[in-house]
């Protein structure tokens, strides 16, 4: 594209960097000011600026799922009050999943920016409220049947008019959470955000003019998406297809066939989930905007990672999902656990272009955010409080590397798995452990996948709820080119120290003192033959207590001589021993 | 009365300065290097400035030795002693990936494996409660079986030692006992360097603290006994990364508080000539052989990171460190820098350096690998017979060959390939004034360029074109020695910090604040020895009630009563306003109590500069052909010692001092002002 442009390059890169900047500058404020560990220490949220038609112009590194999908946030505020209706000092607060995207706990907050009263673009900022009411706390969970039992439902509404807060909607967002203190807490820490990515982007254009700050904006925008065509053009070109299950939903109560069609040309990349299942009754599906984000990660990766994400960037980017589905769930579906159908639509495609990307991908990985909710009143002051947080977990093995262990799933980025001393010092409750998941094991290969983590929570307070809905549990992630399939997520409950309920759904389930959740989340797939596997490596991760030598023998076929810490190779294949799929652990408890 | 002296040492040269306490007079040398055994490099510079080390009352001192052997990974092999359950907090990290569309993300690996990190069953709780003791012979038996794997350094992070020590403190003194019988090897433990809560920063932060350790105390231990020797009877200081300095004896404790310590002396000396020259607004520049470096200071304040990571960049979450740190931008690139051509035939400058040994091909060392210096020779802004002064002559015809190779590549005549390098080492060098200033949202022309280190004031001219920055200034201190000089305008200094978590509305709180206070002051008054001229700074971090973060507001010196303790509740809310548009209703709480001690030094003094001696015609020294980029010119050489204060010199033109050599581009011009400082600009 030839545009002649006014401005000097220079200026123009700085102009799009202060953006960034400014963009960042809100993450920051919000963290800073924020009340609820999950948006603190966590970082469960994201921000972004936009043009006057909800274009992402800039976003500051954060939930990438989150990225994706503020376009849809902002142009559902506009199509509800159409450009002219907005005045400067307006904060639009607005939860609709099937108009925004995820689920009624992640709440988006948008406000206008103005210039010399010209409206010239917005500011938004997602994240996640600790409790929006429903029939459990926490609101999301299994077991719900219609978008209802979720929580309140908030269509675009003004939160602030013209920099007056309005007091009836916040009374009414307070009178339906069972944490209210902590939400309105994040919402002022939200909207702070968006008053300093106002007050800066106001100060660009002040500096800089009108002008050369639109300029600057269609620049990028042309820019990124002439980039990504750029590398479309370098990607495998045809047509690509995967299978896969979701871990339930057949109507016998089995897994759920899922599958997708790629297809990449030299200007398009087309994904197309025609065929899937219709929406569920179940806690898991998800609306066509969350659908989108996800699968905009993928298409991030395979492209170029390190590309800036814009509106730009994603144009060539095509898909289809029918209504009804459960990857383009329709109201009045449930999807406060929207992250599972999600999270399997990414990783369809992901599976579908692995064998010819391997420089971009990995074999599969843990998938499931794994996030729990352990909530309840404090004995020590009486204030309510409520523990949710996404969970690590292992990562596929590919032909360079072995899989990463303990990391954030996909949809999840610059978002950081809880501490354990903030949880202590903020909830009733101690860890008796956090380590690698050596017990459940990995995807054997040549790279072998990562390992899943656990994380055990034992109850100081007289009494709690605890809610997760996990997958990957039953159907485990995938290995490639002959390496094995991983291990599945689940979580435990230990009372007493002895009872063992192994879960994977559940919804308030009720803990005593002294009580522990275990979470458990897999390993990731592997990639190769494992016999190929470098026998160095295979003595290292003996070494380190990754796996045992007879682990070590029954998979790779090497002795390990753990005095003197030598490698030699087993004589006999040794029998291989029959694995149920679920591993070890005691019944499911569905 | 004696001399203060200075030491710098970075990459290539080791820099010293020297103030005679009486005369205010001041001497620098510069000498190379010495990699194999860093003293020798400063015994030699010693010998170059005429100064006795028996004459000396102080010795200061900044290093790169901690931050290069983390980053060229030159470490000891660390253990690490951890609470039961949490021995993998230091390689699951926070698990996030940084890098957030890359799918094939690769974390950090942590700096110890997983066979070298054993735990206790110890375990203290978040409000302080210590659950289960630490047991002796638990802590023994974990030594043992560290030393079994050969560890040289241990580590102990204990969960919740931010609260209470109790147990960690248990475990060093089981440690320092069985160190006392079975032979030495040291012990770092986390409450000791930071008492910020998050297991994996503390941890990681304790284990590069150990990780360092053995070599900053041979070094310091070789350094002390030279000088001892040499009957240097002064007291010995290190900088720190967080401005000030402190006694050799708190760094060998806690070596990881000089993580920054060579750049931060830069900062610091840039922050000094800002004030004295009115300006508001500058960036530090220092071009140095092996790295270039940049600080921007707004309103003389200067800035600190709070979430200092080696080696973190856009993608990468790098090593977390938890100590106070100046904000610096840093890049692998200096007047050493290699230029080599990749294997698809593009030109790159660094990030391999010559260093001090065998150095550029000039220095004639036997290094063969053209450098940026050899580029600077080559196209003549570099005088062979000049370099430190003529401390040692350049060799052109070395510069020239090395060179040959690019020039070959690209069907370049030599100089045109000279030039292509340092165009290209000029652009790698902007790189980091644009993260500093503009990637941070400022605006590089409204800002002024002071420009040292041996190749600052080369490089700036190219660098401040492109960026618009309107001002250059090149200081009157030997800009080769600005940083050795920053460390003699530094105080000594110390803060220390207790965590205090209570309401402002608690029937405590008082007594919190007092004995708090109580505490850290005569923990500040022990680590400052005794000086009488400190001045104590009483701090506190404060939050909503439900915040995690904090602002810091002042206390008040004297007795917290009812009044003072509202006041601080005021200045916190009026503060919370201010930086963030709103306030909460919630009540405040007190989080962190800060005392800061500060001993003033008796700061050199920059005097303005007399004409008497100096004149514009006197300070001309030769005309030389210089390659400008296009074409020969012959090209005005001053000698800027010569220089009188208030004049103009037209570009182009070259500014040879001993140390450093400052470019005049056509079309710009360098004036002197009346303390001899160099501001260029365009006409």
């Amino acid at each position: 594209m030839q545009t002649r442009l006014k401005t000097d390059p220079f200026t123009i890169s700085i102009v799009k960097n202060a953006l960034i900047s400014a963009a960042e500058e809100m993450f920051t404020v919000t963290a800073r000011t924020a009340q609820s560990p999950i948006i603190y220490d966590v970082l469960d949220f994201s921000t972004a600026i936009t043009d006057h038609q909800g274009n992402v112009t800039a976003q500051a590194t954060g939930i990438p799922l989150f990225i994706g999908i503020f376009d849809y946030t902002v142009k559902g505020v506009i199509g509800k009050y159409g450009l002219k209706e907005f005045r400067d000092g307006d904060v639009i607060v607005l939860n609709d999943p099937y108009m925004s995207g995820t689920h009624l706990n992640d709440v988006g907050v948008v406000a206008p920016i103005f210039f010399r009263d010209a409206l010239v673009g917005f500011t938004a900022s997602k994240g996640h409220w600790l409790d929006v009411g429903g029939m459990a706390f926490g609101s999301w969970g299994p077991g719900r049947t219609e978008i209802y039992q979720e929580g309140i439902q908030v269509p675009p509404s003004r939160l602030y008019s013209a920099g007056k807060p309005n007091q009836d909607l916040i009374a009414i967002l307070r009178a339906n959470s069972r944490i209210p203190n902590a939400i309105i807490g994040d919402m002022e820490a939200q909207v702070a955000g968006l008053r300093v990515g106002n007050r800066r982007v106001a100060k660009i254009i002040e500096k800089y003019g009108l002008e050369t700050y639109q300029e600057t904006i269609e620049k990028m925008m042309v820019d990124g998406e002439t980039l990504a065509r750029k590398r479309l053009s370098s990607l495998p070109h045809g047509a690509f297809h995967a299978e896969d299950f979701l871990d339930e939903g057949a109507e016998d109560g089995s897994p759920l066939p899922i599958h997708v069609h790629v297809k990449i040309t030299d200007d398009a990349f087309f994904v197309d989930f025609t065929g899937n299942s219709k929406q569920l009754p179940f806690s898991l599906n998800t609306t066509y905007p969350a659908t989108v984000a996800a699968v905009r990660v993928v298409y991030m990766a395979m492209i170029d990672p390190h590309l800036r994400y814009n509106q730009g960037v994603v144009a060539p980017l095509k898909i289809v999902a029918p209504e009804g589905t459960i990857f383009n769930a329709l109201r009045p579906a449930p999807v406060s656990v929207y992250w599972e159908a999600l999270t399997y639509a990414a990783d369809l495609v992901w599976k579908a272009l692995a064998p010819v990307a391997r420089e971009r991908l990995t074999a599969g990985h843990f998938l499931s955010v794994v996030a729990e909710i352990i909530a309840g009143v404090n004995d020590k002051n009486g204030e309510p409080f409520a523990l949710v947080e996404p969970n690590a977990g292992g990562w596929g093995g590919s032909p360079d590397k072995d899989g990463e262990s303990g990391l954030v799933s996909f949809a999840d980025g610059e978002t950081y798995a809880s501490s354990v001393e903030v949880i202590e010092n903020r909830y009733p409750i101690i860890l008796d452990r956090y380590c690698f998941n050596t017990d459940d094991g990995v995807g054997h290969g040549e790279h072998r996948g990562g390992f899943g983590i656990i994380k055990d929570y034992r109850m100081l307070n007289s009494s709690a709820e605890f809610t997760t809905d996990v997958n990957r549990s039953v159907i485990f992630p995938w290995g490639v080119e002959g390496g094995k399939n991983g291990t599945g997520n689940y979580m435990v409950i230990i009372r007493k120290g002895r009872e063992k309920v192994r879960v994977r759904k559940v919804s308030s389930f009720k803990l005593k003192k002294g009580d522990v959740v275990s979470i458990r989340t897999g390993g990731g797939g592997g990639w190769g033959d494992p016999l190929k596997r470098d026998p160095s490596l295979i003595l290292s991760d003996v070494r380190n207590g990754f796996m045992t030598a007879r682990v070590a023998q029954r998979e790779y076929r090497v002795v390990i001589d753990q005095s003197s810490w030598k490698v030699g190779r087993a004589t006999r294949r040794p029998r291989r021993l029959a694995r149920s799929k679920m591993g070890s652990g005691g019944p499911t408890r569905v | 009365m004696g001399y203060r002296v200075a030491i710098d040492i970075g990459g290539g040269f080791t820099d010293l300065v020297a103030v005679d306490e009486k005369t205010g007079e001041m001497f620098w040398s510069k000498g190379r290097t010495s990699p194999q055994d860093l003293t020798e490099g400063i015994i030699e510079v010693f010998r170059l400035s005429g100064v006795e080390p028996s004459s000396c009352v102080q010795l200061l001192h900044g290093q790169t030795l901690v931050i290069n052997s983390i980053v060229q990974r030159r470490g000891a092999s660390v253990g690490l002693i951890t609470t039961k359950g949490f021995r993998d907090i230091l390689e699951l990290q926070r698990s996030n990936r940084r890098d957030i569309f890359n799918l094939k993300y690769r974390k950090p690996p942590p700096f110890v494996p997983r066979h070298r990190r054993v735990e206790v069953d110890e375990r203290v709780m978040a409000d302080g409660t210590v659950l289960r003791g630490v047991k002796k012979a638990e802590v023994e038996e974990a030594w043992k079986k560290l030393a079994a794997e050969n560890a040289e350094s241990i580590a102990v992070c204990f969960i919740n030692s931010y609260v209470n020590p109790a147990n960690e403190r248990a475990a060093l003194k089981t440690i320092e006992k069985l160190n006392g019988t079975n032979g030495h090897s040291p012990v770092t433990i986390s409450s000791d360097i930071t008492r910020e809560w998050r297991e994996y920063e503390r941890t990681n932060t304790a284990v590069l603290n150990a990780y360092v350790m053995p070599l900053v105390e041979g070094y310091i231990t070789r350094l002390t006994s030279r000088f001892r020797q040499m009957k240097f009877n002064g007291a010995f200081y290190m900088m720190l990364s967080s401005g000030g300095v402190a006694s050799f004896d708190y760094v060998k404790r806690a070596p990881i508080e000089t993580v920054e310590s060579g750049p931060v002396a830069g900062v610091i000396a840039g922050t000094k000539i800002a004030e004295l020259m009115g300006e508001r607004r500058v960036i530090v520049l220092d071009g140095g052989s092996t790295t270039t470096k940049a600080s921007l200071v707004e309103d003389l304040a200067i800035k600190y990171t709070t979430n200092y990571s080696v080696e973190r960049d856009d993608f990468n979450p790098g090593y977390p460190i938890k100590v106070p740190i100046v904000d610096i931008v840093e890049i692998g690139n200096g007047g050493g820098s290699i230029a080599w051509v990749d294997e698809v035939g593009n030109l790159k400058v660094g990030p391999v350096s010559a260093g001090a040994v065998p150095g550029p091909a000039c220095y004639g060392m036997g290094g063969s690998e053209p450098t940026v210096t050899d580029a600077y020779l080559a196209v003549g802004f570099l005088s062979p017979d000049y370099f430190l002064g003529g401390q040692f002559s350049l060799r052109e015809d070395l510069a020239r060959e090395s060179l040959e190779r690019v020039a070959r590549h690209f069907h370049l005549s030599t100089e045109e390939a000279a030039f292509a390098v340092i165009r290209l080492a000029n652009d790698n060098a902007a790189q980091v004034l644009r993260l500093v200033s503009v990637q941070r949202g400022h605006d590089p022309r409204d800002f002024a360029l002071i420009a040292h280190g041996g190749s600052g004031p080369m490089l700036s001219p190219f660098i401040a074109e492109e960026l618009e920055i309107p001002k250059i200034i090149v200081p009157v201190i030997p800009p080769g020695n600005f940083s050795a000089w920053g460390l003699l305008v530094s105080d000594l200094k110390h803060e220390v910090t207790k965590t205090a978590i209570e309401r402002l509305d608690s029937p405590r709180i008082q007594e919190v604040f007092n004995g708090g206070y109580a505490e850290l002051s005569s923990e500040v008054v022990s680590l400052l020895g005794g000086e009488r001229k400190m001045l104590l700074h009483r701090t506190a971090d404060l939050r909503y009630y439900g915040q995690e973060h904090t602002i810091r507001v002042d206390a008040n010196a004297g007795k917290m009563t009812t009044r003072e303790v509202t006041e601080v509740g005021h200045r916190f809310r009026s503060q919370h306003s201010k930086e963030y548009g709103f306030e909460l209703e919630a009540p405040v709480e007190l989080v962190n109590l800060h005392v800061a001690g500060v001993v003033v030094s008796d700061k050199p003094v920059i005097r303005e500069l007399s004409g008497e001696g100096r004149s514009l015609a006197k300070s001309l020294k030769e005309e030389r052909a210089v390659y400008w980029g296009s074409e020969w010119v012959k090209t005005k050489v001053y000698e800027r010692g010569l220089l009188p204060p208030l004049t103009q010199v037209e570009g182009p033109a070259v500014l040879e001092e001993p140390t450093t050599t400052t470019l005049v581009r056509r079309g710009y011009s360098a004036r002197s002002d009346r303390y001899g400082n160099l501001e260029l600009t365009a006409k």
